[in-house]
């Protein structure tokens, strides 16, 4: 792997952030001034300290977690002939994983050694990213409130379902890389 | 603390049970496991979230009113779909800036696009994993799979919110 791209994936999202965050600081400085850095700031604390408990309890929840399940061992349910059982087996498997990208798509590569096809790798991703449980408690309920996780949660938990159903049928063979 | 957070803290502490019963070593893991999340996280909300206090800020009260407002329909759901696209970071980015979003007037149809377009089309992520842990064919097949999704998803919450109110960010 080139290094830019392990530099990128290490440090991308802070460095990003920051980038952005002192820019909009020096233009709400030169805006407003420094009282309205301030009070923005304080905002920032105070939705932190809104979440903290949460963030700490999903955390909790998820390393638990981690320790209980293994989204792997449902591989041998997720093969080509597996139909739409095996695209749910698939999204509810993604929806358990816990843990960011740098768990989630090396999974993917587990999972299509122990024989899930194309389809059911499609789903487990969008099951993931979708609605992953951890990013869920974690973040989306504290953040976006309950009301609208839980209302995006029921229109999109389906949808992996869907998607893998159409990667089967799109025309694109897919081998693991070695 | 409020009752989503009790309901968390119920689980947290029924699945620490179980790793509990199956003995110390699964709850230490668990524990250590925390810690390091923790550690991760906490610098970049250290960032992420003064950023979308600024950007909060900055953004006009109405600016998102009128391209990604609750009257903007089906090009609203659009624009917001692809703008989720293009959110720079994980969840402790793009939440934050949901919410100065919906503070500058979008509508939860359109923020319900962009959260589903972010997830399905995050160029990001894209990038710094997908391409290279599963190459371009794999990368190509989900985008084609799941292209028509956050559309979706933004039309479904648009039949929802005339039903039911939804509202979005802190109770």
């Amino acid at each position: 792997m080139p290094p830019v791209i392990a530099l990128l994936r290490r440090h991308a999202s802070l460095m990003v952030i920051a980038a952005i965050g002192t820019a909009a600081a020096v233009a709400l400085w030169q805006k407003r001034g420094s009282g309205a850095v301030l009070e923005a700031l304080l905002h920032a604390w105070d939705l932190f300290l809104f979440i903290a408990p949460s963030l700490l309890a999903g955390l909790l929840l998820a390393g638990a977690l981690r320790q209980l399940l293994s989204p792997g061992a449902l591989a041998r349910w997720m093969g080509a002939e597996s139909g739409w059982f095996g695209l749910l087996v698939a999204t509810v498997a993604g929806t358990l994983t816990p843990g960011g990208p740098m768990a989630a798509f090396p999974l993917v590569l587990v999972l299509a050694g122990a024989g899930a096809d194309r389809g059911a790798l499609v789903a487990y991703i969008l099951g993931w990213g979708l609605n992953g449980f951890q990013r869920l408690l974690v973040y989306e309920v504290p953040l976006l409130g309950p009301e609208f996780t839980a209302m995006r949660f029921l229109l999109t938990a389906w949808m992996p379902v869907l998607a893998g159903w159409g990667a089967r049928r799109i025309p694109i063979a897919w081998e693991p890389p070695r | 603390m409020n009752g989503a957070q009790i309901f968390l803290w119920l689980l947290a502490a029924i699945a620490m049970g179980f790793c509990a019963r199956r003995g110390a070593l699964p709850v230490r893991r668990a524990m250590a496991e925390t810690g390091q999340s923790l550690a991760k996280i906490l610098p970049l909300f250290a960032v992420a979230l003064p950023m979308a206090a600024f950007l909060a800020e900055l953004i006009p009260a109405d600016a998102a009113s009128g391209w990604i407002g609750p009257e903007s329909g089906l090009s609203g759901i659009a624009v917001g779909a692809v703008a989720g696209g293009f959110m720079p970071g994980g969840p402790f980015v793009t939440f934050p800036l949901v919410i100065a979003f919906a503070k500058a007037g979008a509508g939860v149809p359109q923020m319900t696009a962009l959260v589903t377009g972010w997830a399905i089309y995050g160029i990001h992520r894209i990038i710094t994993w997908e391409y290279p842990v599963l190459g371009w064919r794999f990368v190509a097949l989900r985008m084609l799979a799941g292209l028509p999704l956050p559309i979706l998803a933004g039309i479904l919450a648009e039949a929802v919110g005339a039903v039911v109110p939804v509202t979005l960010g802190r109770p």
